[in-house]
């Protein structure tokens, strides 16, 4: 059977030089919102920017160099890190594009401690939401105009945040009960245009108690 | 049913016998599986090794219906208050299988989140390890578990059952007892300060009425 040799796709692989291209356009791209190419990084693109320079950072990121994919948001605590100066915490986020490999960067936020905000980019991915919810639980790093800012991994009893350096990684910490989710069940049944008609006696949403843990007020 | 166990005779003995032969060759399993341990309890429901040989190739899915709890895998703080309700809510006579490394010490995962070992928060009865186990260590818990129901009595503790009902019951209606006296005591002596103020408003208002006729 012959098979028409249009249809085939070159495989798109990522070349060296078509990586070098793209750090230099990248470089160039965001030098307006004070990028800098960090030197730590030897084998990839990292630039740090100001946090108040990230939304926009990301948003021409996202429209102008094509890096359409979110691939994890990382929280470093440089705590006790050998031969470091500078501010504590550095929130980190790892970038590619789906169709064109040798398109992939990382951006560097770095933070105090004092000030621990960063603002949030889940308007410009979707999947930031649970991510920048993994930061904030296990880092305590707050995003600032993130829609639901609460635990993700850790229970809602949970006091403190796991890695950072300071936390004894043997501290345990025991769960009352198990996590009350039918205030958000309910809710979310409710947005899809269902409506509550009875509920049991036995549950009582108590909102204060669901949101136990978390910054949202 | 209405025997009294005082000591083992024919019938008691026979009666223990029948009921542990029943039970020992139909547990039901309740996969608990949160880890790859999982994974070789459901080969050794397969047909190579088949559990179903000494009767057990029921799997339920619903705590109500089965008799060993099988937990197979890491159990973190998040998920701790959920195992022991589940174990709560397992019908008596019931049995616990802590099954690889995980559920019986934590394992390797010796951190923040990690329970070490289930038996903090429920009782176990017999530990297996590997990391996971094998299904043969699965058989192994099962005949384990066989030899401890065929160890057991139902007369004796369907006596102990009884004895510690009887007991309940005993203190709950002393209690009441000592409530309700509590009670009549406490309304007894407010009645009688009703009289006493009642006889008190008479006796003044007498006296009122003899000096201003």
């Amino acid at each position: 059977m012959a098979t028409s040799g249009d249809n085939v796709k070159e495989p798109i692989v990522a070349t060296p030089e078509a990586a070098k291209a793209f750090e230099e356009a990248a470089l160039k791209a965001l030098e307006k919102f004070g990028a800098v190419r960090s030197e730590k990084n030897p084998w990839g693109l990292t630039v740090v920017v100001d946090r108040c320079n990230l939304h926009a950072t990301v948003l021409a990121m996202r429209d102008e160099l094509g890096l359409d994919m979110l691939m994890d948001i990382v929280g470093i605590d440089y705590l006790g890190f050998k031969d470091y100066v500078g501010p504590r915490f550095a929130v980190e986020y790892v970038f590619k594009s789906v169709y064109e490999p040798a398109k992939r960067m990382m951006v560097k936020v770095l933070v105090e401690e004092a000030d621990l905000k960063v603002p949030t980019i889940s308007d410009l991915y979707g999947i930031a939401n649970w991510q920048e919810r993994e930061v904030y639980d296990q880092y305590g790093v707050i995003f600032e105009g993130h829609p639901d800012l609460r635990r993700i991994l850790n229970h809602v009893e949970f006091v403190g945040h796991p890695l950072r350096k300071d936390y004894p990684a043997h501290r345990r910490q025991w769960l009352s009960t198990n996590d009350y989710l039918y205030p958000a069940l309910e809710k979310r049944l409710e947005s899809k245009g269902y409506r509550i008609l009875e509920r049991p006696e036995e549950i009582n949403p108590s909102e204060e108690e669901y949101l136990q843990g978390s910054i949202k007020k | 049913m209405a025997v009294e166990a005082q000591e083992a005779n024919f019938f008691t003995t026979k009666l223990d016998f029948i009921v542990n032969w029943g039970r020992k060759n139909s547990l039901w399993p309740f996969p608990y599986g949160t880890a790859c341990c999982a994974i070789e309890f459901m080969s050794t429901e397969t047909s190579p090794y088949d559990l179903s040989r000494i009767g057990s190739e029921y799997v339920r899915f619903t705590p109500r219906q089965s008799d060993v709890l099988a937990v197979q895998g890491t159990i973190t703080y998040k998920q701790a208050p959920i195992l022991k309700r589940i174990y709560e809510q397992l019908a008596e006579p019931k049995w616990v299988i802590a099954m690889g490394a995980c559920a019986t010490s934590g394992g390797v995962y010796d951190c923040y989140c990690t329970v070490p070992g289930i038996d903090n928060i429920i009782p176990v009865d017999v530990y297996i390890g590997g990391c996971p186990s094998r299904p043969e260590a699965f058989f192994d818990a099962m005949f384990e578990i066989q030899k401890k129901v065929s160890d057991e009595s139902y007369m004796a503790q369907r006596k102990e059952r009884l004895k510690e009902q009887w007991e309940l019951l005993q203190a709950k209606t002393a209690q009441a007892k000592q409530e309700l006296s509590e009670y009549s005591r406490a309304k007894a002596q407010e009645l009688k300060e009703k009289a006493e103020c009642l006889k008190n408003t008479a006796i003044r208002k007498a006296e009122f009425w003899k000096e201003n006729p």
